[in-house]
């Protein structure tokens, strides 16, 4: 009977977390508040009592009032203020298993140690715990990226990070830190983009934190439904750590409408109404002096296309070429030679910044350059998936999560080809991939029992499958891909 | 043994773009004469050869660059090929005026060191 109102607070609680975890627009805040409020009221309910109990003698009875009441509501925060922080990994460990944060506490208490992991003993002991925890899931994966984060190895732990979402295995407390830990790392690095582009796709559950880092993204990117300056100020007074965030809220107000990409008329450089060959020229010059973009690259190999393809650029060549008496041939030679030296420079500032071939560029430059980010990725990641895969036929195996991280690498590099080298490129790696990486899926479930990882590969190879069109594949991975997954919190049916 | 046919760079020959343009290099016009162009890189030649400070750098639309007797012979012999200096032209023609200040580069979005740290994270 007296524990009612407690009981009842804990439900409110429960649902108001649920229910800010589904939501990312106006009722956000006052899940949140309503989060805190009970939270609040927990504590409250619960010191009074053990006070009580205390003050007429039974302490012998508050002690274990203490832990079962007090520390549930207090311990969320105590992890995050104090012991992850600190270092306290074996305590954060145990007071986030006791912080309520659902079914499986031990996934969210493996994630707050490998937070607060430091020093060498701190990572093997929480590496040991993780290697404990078979089949692999998400917490495995992102108590990994924690410990790669607190390294320094902040690549990654993004790149681990980020591949959660290929995992059907989902504890919402552990996505939580994912989300918070990639928000915060793109709001040091300034990539608002990348943040806003989570945001819209609400790829995270959102902690408080990162729901104002979000709407300071959408701000900063012009974003459709970017909060207000009242709203915005509302997310600061829910978040944590508002002496840290109050100056990234002003920037954000004060902070001027992002430019547009491209084509600036109002670029210094640009040379207005000028031909289409320095407009090339400046779109070249405008495209090296700036932080490389794919927009960018894009809009450079279409005006050296357009420049290089138009006839007044021709019969210029043509007239002065007589005046010179330059040989036969030389307007095509000339033309191939600017075209290849401007390929070269744009496939240099490419790789260096990671960017692929604009899609649909077909004249010399575009096509040169496409070619040129080809060159070499077909049969490095031949080499790689047939790497992978022919481990399975040695003794070597690797633990679980090495083996997540290798497919991960192959992944990434599989995507890098595909963006530089288009469909064509896909088409061409796809056979390959398809074969080795279906045998090691099936080795992966049938005689690891790595359910989930098995189950993220097949995945990824139906709806590669999809893209290039591979009947016999899509039919293997329609059926791969239907299987239920056992994982730690039930089985999931896709 | 096969001859280069006439106009054809040499293997070897730097791709001429806006840099290590000849036009740039000699600080001549577009539409300097071949005699211009000889009297200019021998002007030059003799004044690196003294040391004079004003020809140690030469303009180019990427901001200055250091220029060297080999670079100014490298020109002069570009200019000389009629297939050269109609690449030559073709870039120095339509790129914008040369500029004698070193070009800016435009900085990445501004980051906020040490967020991650002061946000609750590590490192």
């Amino acid at each position: 009977m007296y524990a009612m109102p407690y009981l009842a607070m804990q439900w409110l609680h429960q649902a108001a977390i649920n229910a800010r975890r589904r939501d990312r627009r106006g009722h956000y805040l006052a899940w949140s508040t309503l989060a805190g409020l009970t939270n609040g009221l927990m504590v409250a309910l619960a010191t009074a009592f053990v006070v009580f109990l205390w003050s007429v003698g039974l302490w012998w009875l508050a002690l274990p009032m203490v832990a079962v009441l007090l520390v549930p509501p207090a311990a969320e925060t105590l992890v995050r203020r104090v012991l992850a922080p600190g270092g306290f990994h074996r305590l954060a460990y145990h007071a986030g298993r006791h912080s309520r944060p659902g079914a499986d506490p031990g996934a969210y208490a493996l994630c707050v140690a490998a937070w607060a992991a430091r020093d060498g003993a701190a990572i093997a002991w929480v590496e040991a715990r993780r290697d404990t925890r078979k089949p692999l899931g998400d917490a495995e994966v992102a108590a990994t990226a924690l410990l790669a984060a607190g390294r320094g190895d902040t690549a990654t732990a993004r790149s681990l990070l980020r591949s959660l979402t290929m995992l059907v295995e989902d504890h919402p407390a552990v996505r939580e830190l994912a989300g918070e830990w990639l928000a915060c790392d793109a709001a040091e690095r300034g990539a608002w983009d990348e943040l806003a582009a989570d945001a819209g796709a609400a790829r995270w559950p959102a902690t408080p934190l990162t729901y104002l880092l979000e709407g300071i993204a959408a701000r900063r990117t012009a974003a459709a439904g970017a909060p207000t300056a009242r709203e915005l100020w509302a997310r600061w007074l829910v978040a944590p750590r508002r002496a840290t965030t109050r100056r990234l809220v002003a920037e954000a107000l004060a902070a001027p409408a992002p430019a547009s990409v491209g084509h600036n008329p109002a670029d210094p450089a640009d040379p207005g109404d000028a031909g289409p060959l320095p407009r090339a020229v400046a779109a070249h010059l405008a495209f090296d002096s700036r932080p490389a973009t794919a927009a960018g690259l894009a809009h450079t190999v279409r005006s050296w296309d357009a420049a290089l393809g138009d006839a007044t650029t021709r019969s210029w060549l043509a007239r002065r070429a007589l005046e010179l008496d330059a040989p036969a041939g030389a307007v095509d030679r000339a033309l191939d030679e600017v075209a290849g030296a401007v390929a070269d420079d744009l496939a240099r500032v490419a790789v260096a910044a990671e960017l692929g071939a604009p899609p649909d560029v077909g004249g010399p430059v575009g096509t040169g350059l496409t070619r040129r980010l080809r060159h070499g990725r077909l049969d490095a990641l031949e080499a790689g998936f047939s790497r992978w895969a022919d481990r399975r036929h040695g003794n070597t195996v690797l633990p679980a999560i090495d083996e997540w991280r290798e497919f991960i690498a192959l992944w990434t590099a599989y995507n890098a080809a595909a963006a530089a080298g288009g469909l064509e490129l896909r088409r061409l790696a796809f056979p390959h991939a398809f074969s080795k990486g279906n045998h090691m899926a099936a080795w992966l479930w049938n005689k690891r029992e790595e359910y989930a990882l098995s189950h993220a590969i097949s995945v990824w190879l139906l709806a590669e499958a999809l893209v290039v069109g591979d009947a016999e594949a899509i039919e293997y991975g329609h059926r791969n891909c239907a299987l239920s997954v056992p994982t730690r919190l039930g089985r999931i049916q896709p | 043994m096969s001859a280069r046919p006439p106009g054809a760079a040499p293997p070897n020959a730097p791709t001429t773009t806006l840099a290590d343009n000849p036009f740039f290099v000699l600080a001549v016009s577009t539409e300097a004469s071949r005699i211009e162009v000889e009297r200019e890189a021998q002007k030059l030649l003799g004044m690196l050869e003294l040391g004079f400070a004003e020809v140690q750098h030469y303009a180019t639309p990427l901001g200055p660059r250091a220029r060297t007797a080999e670079l100014v012979r490298a020109a002069v012999a570009a200019l000389r090929d009629p297939y050269r200096r109609l690449v030559a032209e073709l870039w120095a023609r339509h790129a914008p005026p040369p500029r004698t200040e070193p070009a800016t580069r435009e900085p990445a979005a501004p980051t906020h060191d040490g967020l991650r740290r002061a946000l609750g994270w590590r490192p």
